[in-house]
């Protein structure tokens, strides 16, 4: 929220001041649009993954163009928040059993961010941290158990490992490539277990430092067809999806023996 | 290639593995006539499906098999409906425990853990009993003496206890009370193991109700239809862990299976055959086991707060 605000205000700064008259009015600065490949992801039995291009151009008509290499993109896909367990496995008479649990409320179920240098070659740290860029950045609530900070450190680490492995976290600081000298884009698998809900695409542009614009598109991930309607039902009416599920298996079983019986 | 996304269990298998797993465990259940949940859920496992989503599914699996074959027994009279009725009555009482259980345990993060110690602790307790019964008939057969048959029995305290009832197919005269929690253990375990229970249900009506074999196999597969139905049916209510798309892909793999099954194992040796159960069993059980004791790889696991381990 805050960095949205500072936003706003970055904005809105540069515009009224020229009302003011009496200074030199600032120089324009340059605008992004992006856009990208798909607007909806349609996950159906099929669904194996899905790579979606994310682009955009620098349309300098309200600035000074600078030289090559003097722009940099970051981008930032992510998912809506949800609450995860995080839990540690200790061993119990020789046994390995889940210990430990700490829910955190609030965390990305899919996070990636490209850019096209190292995010700290490109940023301050404060900026980073304020646009919520780089897993290191990312802020997952309050936990629910009290802890330590070592112990809490490592569960917040456990979320990012596990996440980076099933590539639902994913950082890429070469993932942004320029096409001449406005058009840019960026390609982001996004993996079978990819979470449903509406994703934000965020596109940040900095010069020498200092963000100078940033453009914001959404992208729908959603179950269809056959896989929704099961999936609706199962948690809208499980107990009417029960008893659909008993009807087909003796069904099925019906048929088994119709087909194969020998008299 | 080939690749089914399920919609609940929220990952991608491979269409023909998951048939193929189907069919194999049907074939089994054909050849040597039991149920196969004991082994399909384990195996579910391993493949990576979650723990409590096995389960519901091997127990909608066990519905499409029994009905194949509570027909077949239906036709050659081997079905007591009566001594059905009160274990049915007890098994969706212990099918109602074991579901509620299954869902505390997920709660807790505990389900993968307690499935896995209690099909550790069947599975090599069964696999154990099977082989040593095998060699021993192998042994037998090769010294040329008969297999021995049950003896007629005195009765036992079983039948002493109170509210009889007549069982007109089995020639019985006793209590309801024995049936019933024979069908509540089963029913427990079904909920909670995803298998039909038929290991346990025809020793127990063998031994325990004392009633002719030439029944206890239909009776046994005519209960398991109605309390497996009742297991997938409130496992997806209460839990919903039932992903009814992989449940017709290893449905439509286990008729078929069964059938073929069915077939094979009356052809071939039945000692040398439960011998190799035995060994399967075990080799599942030894599987799990492992999983348990060595040290894992990874030390922690993320999961959503609304779903469980």
């Amino acid at each position: 929220m805050r960095a949205l605000l500072t936003l706003m205000l970055l904005t809105l700064l540069p515009q009224s001041a020229p009302a003011a008259g009496a200074e030199k009015p600032p120089a324009p600065k340059e605008e992004i649009q992006t856009d990208l490949s798909t607007r909806e992801i349609a996950i159906q039995s099929n669904f194996t993954g899905i790579e979606v291009l994310l682009y955009g151009s620098i349309d300098f008509s309200q600035g000074t163009p600078a030289k090559p290499g003097e722009y940099d993109v970051i981008m930032v896909i992510r998912s809506p928040e949800q609450p995860l367990v995080v839990r540690r496995k200790e061993q119990v008479a020789g046994i390995w059993v889940n210990g430990m649990g700490v829910v955190f409320p609030s965390v990305p179920g899919f996070y990636a961010a490209l850019s096209t240098r190292p995010f700290r070659a490109i940023a301050s740290d404060e900026a980073l941290r304020e646009l919520g860029i780089g897993i290191t950045n990312l802020d997952f609530g309050k936990p629910s158990t009290e802890t330590n900070d070592v112990d809490m450190a490592r569960f917040r680490s456990a979320i990012v490992r596990l996440k980076k492995e099933q590539n639902l976290f994913q950082e890429h600081d070469d993932g942004v490539a320029f096409i001449g000298r406005s058009l840019f884009r960026a390609s982001i698998a996004m993996p079978v277990n990819v979470p449903i809900g509406r994703y934000t695409a965020d596109v940040y542009l900095f010069r020498d430092g200092e963000l100078v614009s940033k453009n914001q598109s959404t992208l729908e991930v959603s179950k269809v067809g056959f896989e929704r309607s099961i999936y609706n039902l199962a948690f809208s009416h499980p107990f009417v999806y029960g008893l659909l599920a008993v009807l087909l298996a003796v069904l099925a079983g019906l048929a088994g023996w119709f087909a194969f019986r020998r008299e | 290639m080939f690749q089914v996304y399920l919609p609940i269990a929220e990952i991608s298998v491979n269409l023909l593995i998951m048939l193929g797993l189907g069919a194999a465990v049907g074939f089994l259940s054909g050849m040597f006539g039991v149920g196969g949940g004991f082994l399909l859920t384990p195996l579910l496992m391993f493949s990576g499906i979650p723990p409590a989503i096995a389960v519901a599914t091997g127990a909608n699996q066990i519905v499409a098999t029994s009905v194949s074959g509570a027909l077949a027994q239906w036709r050659r009279n081997n079905i007591d409906f009566h001594m059905g009725a009160v274990l049915i009555a007890g098994g969706v009482l212990g099918a109602l425990l074991g579901v509620l259980l299954v869902r505390e345990l997920r709660a807790a993060g505990q389900a993968g853990l307690i499935i896995s110690l209690t099909y550790v602790a069947l599975l090599s307790t069964i696999g154990v009993l099977m082989l040593v019964e095998s060699v021993r008939s192998i042994r037998r057969a090769r010294a040329g003496k008969p297999a021995s048959g049950r003896k007629p029995g005195q009765h036992l305290w079983v039948h002493r206890l109170p509210l009889k009832l007549r069982f007109p197919r089995s020639r019985l005269y006793i209590s309801a009370i024995p049936p019933f929690v024979i069908g509540a253990v089963v029913g427990l375990l079904t909920a909670f193991l995803g298998v039909g229970g038929g290991f346990i249900m025809v020793p127990a009506m063998i031994y325990l109700l004392r009633m002719p074999t030439n029944v206890v196999i239909g009776t046994s597969i005519f209960q398991i239809i109605f309390v497996t139905a009742v297991v997938t049916a409130l496992h997806a209510g209460f839990n919903q862990t039932l992903d009814l798309v992989l449940a017709l892909i290893l449905a439509a793999g286990g008729v078929i299976g069964g059938q073929f099954g069915v077939t094979a194992g009356q052809r071939l040796r039945g000692e040398q055959l439960r011998a190799l159960l035995a060994i399967m069993v075990l080799a599942v059980a030894i599987r799990l086991l492992f999983d348990l004791v060595l040290p894992p790889g990874e030390l922690y696991s993320i999961s959503p707060l609304s779903a469980g381990a």
